[in-house]
């Protein structure tokens, strides 16, 4: 429990983030390049999440959005820097929690980043676009609900649920299979129990 | 190689405005409308950063941004002009779709809320470099630790884009098909993008380790190539701006008594 939230403060964590917001922007970009209607920019934020900790995972995430919104005018992101936060620290949460070794492990944590997500999403959604979330489909959900007369908390509450559940399954069974497949020699630089040995 | 920044560069009143003038005129635009509550506030907003635009030559760079927000904006007239709770007084109709005076008002605050933060945020983006905006912030007590994370993302980002380039080549001409319907797209995306991640969190470890070489965990204070301090207009257009903020505020408290 103690090992829950410990990060390392070192030169190859600092090096992660930057590596993980790339591959967020490049997830957005094969998303937008091959006309998927997910998101999927939250790829590179769950494997710092795994590698790195909740701390560094959160961080990726908020920097993410701070970064994209403070240089490529994309307000719309930057509203959504808390979202981000706190899916790299849910994933981060679980993956310490030791979710992240089987496949349905990786299920459950994106059930856990999944509804991290939708529950810090809704107010904003509701603050700053009044229920809507700019998708196609969760708009469309959002707009049957306010026809037939749900209350306008519950609409967005649907329409974050249709988009961000299976846009979280897919990100995190894609970093499953990339993590899966990361070299020793890279992932032991964010082991926690690791010791200097000296040979003699 | 191309960069993901907006930044326009020219010489002009606003390029040479330290960095954290910008930042607070983005929180005094967004923030007055909040405070005074009435819609003709977002429309000085609005005009004030339009001026700034048109001052700063970079109108151009603007429309694209605007452009791209009306999708939003017009869904959210679209579901709140049809479909708001509170709708009760008919506007006017368009066939079978009729919309309502309360959704369109409540659609028109916020879609104006959105074009005001946009404009905010493109003022200080397309006229701020953002190594001067991490150099800014160092120099302000920020860790440079993460000077360096902002800073190296726009370095990654286009080299990922390089690479993501040659490895969508390599797996087209070993024949996998990236075009057709939503299941053949799906299934292109693992095998496209699991090698550009691998590949850069590999290089991460040698990053890591270069860093490390050239004292990256160092305690020692750095110094700057050059200095950047809040000049004479800085200070003018900071207080002009607080006059607006303390304006609204006063606004607010009149209206009321």
């Amino acid at each position: 429990m103690k090992q829950l939230f410990k990060t390392k403060w070192n030169a190859a964590c600092f090096v992660l983030i930057p590596a993980c917001i790339g591959i967020n922007y490049l997830g957005k970009l094969f998303a937008s390049v091959l006309k998927l209607p997910l998101w999927l920019d939250s790829i590179g934020t769950c494997i710092g999440g795994i590698l790195g900790g909740p701390i560094i995972g959160g961080i990726c995430g908020a920097a993410n959005n701070l970064i994209f919104g403070f240089t490529t005018g994309d307000s719309i992101t930057l509203v959504y820097a808390l979202t981000s936060l706190g899916i790299g620290a849910a994933v981060g949460i679980m993956a310490r929690l030791g979710h992240m070794k089987t496949l349905s492990g990786a299920l459950l944590t994106a059930c856990v980043a999944g509804f991290t997500a939708v529950v810090i999403s809704t107010p904003l959604n509701l603050i700053f676009w009044g229920g809507t979330t700019g998708n196609i489909w969760g708009d469309a959900v959002f707009a049957w609900s306010q026809a037939s007369g749900l209350p306008v908390i519950l609409g967005s509450f649907l329409d974050e649920v249709v988009v961000d559940i299976p846009d979280k399954f897919i990100t995190l069974l894609i970093v499953f299979t990339i993590v899966k497949g990361l070299p020793r020699k890279l992932t032991s630089l964010y082991e926690l129990d690791d010791e200097v040995v000296s040979l003699d | 190689m191309k960069s993901i920044s907006l930044y326009v560069d020219q010489d002009t009143f606003l390029t040479r405005l330290h960095s954290f003038s910008k930042l607070y005129y983005i929180v005094v635009a967004i923030i007055i409308p909040l405070i005074g509550g009435s819609l003709g506030l977002y429309g000085l907003c609005l005009g004030l950063s339009f001026c700034l635009i048109i001052a700063g030559r970079i109108v151009k760079r603007v429309l694209p941004l605007i452009a791209f927000s009306f999708t939003i904006i017009l869904t959210v007239f679209l579901i709140h002009g049809l479909f708001n709770q509170e709708n009760e007084q008919i506007l006017f109709s368009l066939g079978p779709l009729i919309f309502y005076q309360e959704g369109l008002l409540y659609a028109t605050k916020i879609g104006l809320n959105i074009l005001n933060m946009l404009l905010a945020f493109a003022v200080f983006v397309l006229t701020t470099r953002p190594a001067v905006l991490v150099d800014d912030l160092e120099q302000a007590g920020f860790s440079p630790r993460f000077g360096y994370m902002i800073s190296s993302v726009f370095q990654i980002i286009p080299q990922m884009m390089g690479t993501m380039n040659t490895i969508m080549d390599a797996q087209r001409s070993r024949g996998l098909e990236t075009e057709g319907n939503l299941l053949v797209r799906t299934r292109a995306f693992i095998p496209l993008i699991s090698p550009v991640v691998n590949s850069s969190l590999i290089n991460t470890r040698e990053r890591a380790i270069a860093l490390e070489v050239r004292g990256f965990d160092s305690k020692q204070k750095k110094t700057f190539l050059q200095d950047h301090k809040l000049q004479r207009e800085d200070k003018l257009f900071m207080a002009f701006m607080t006059i607006l903020l303390i304006g609204s505020v006063i606004w607010r408290i009149t209206t009321w008594l």
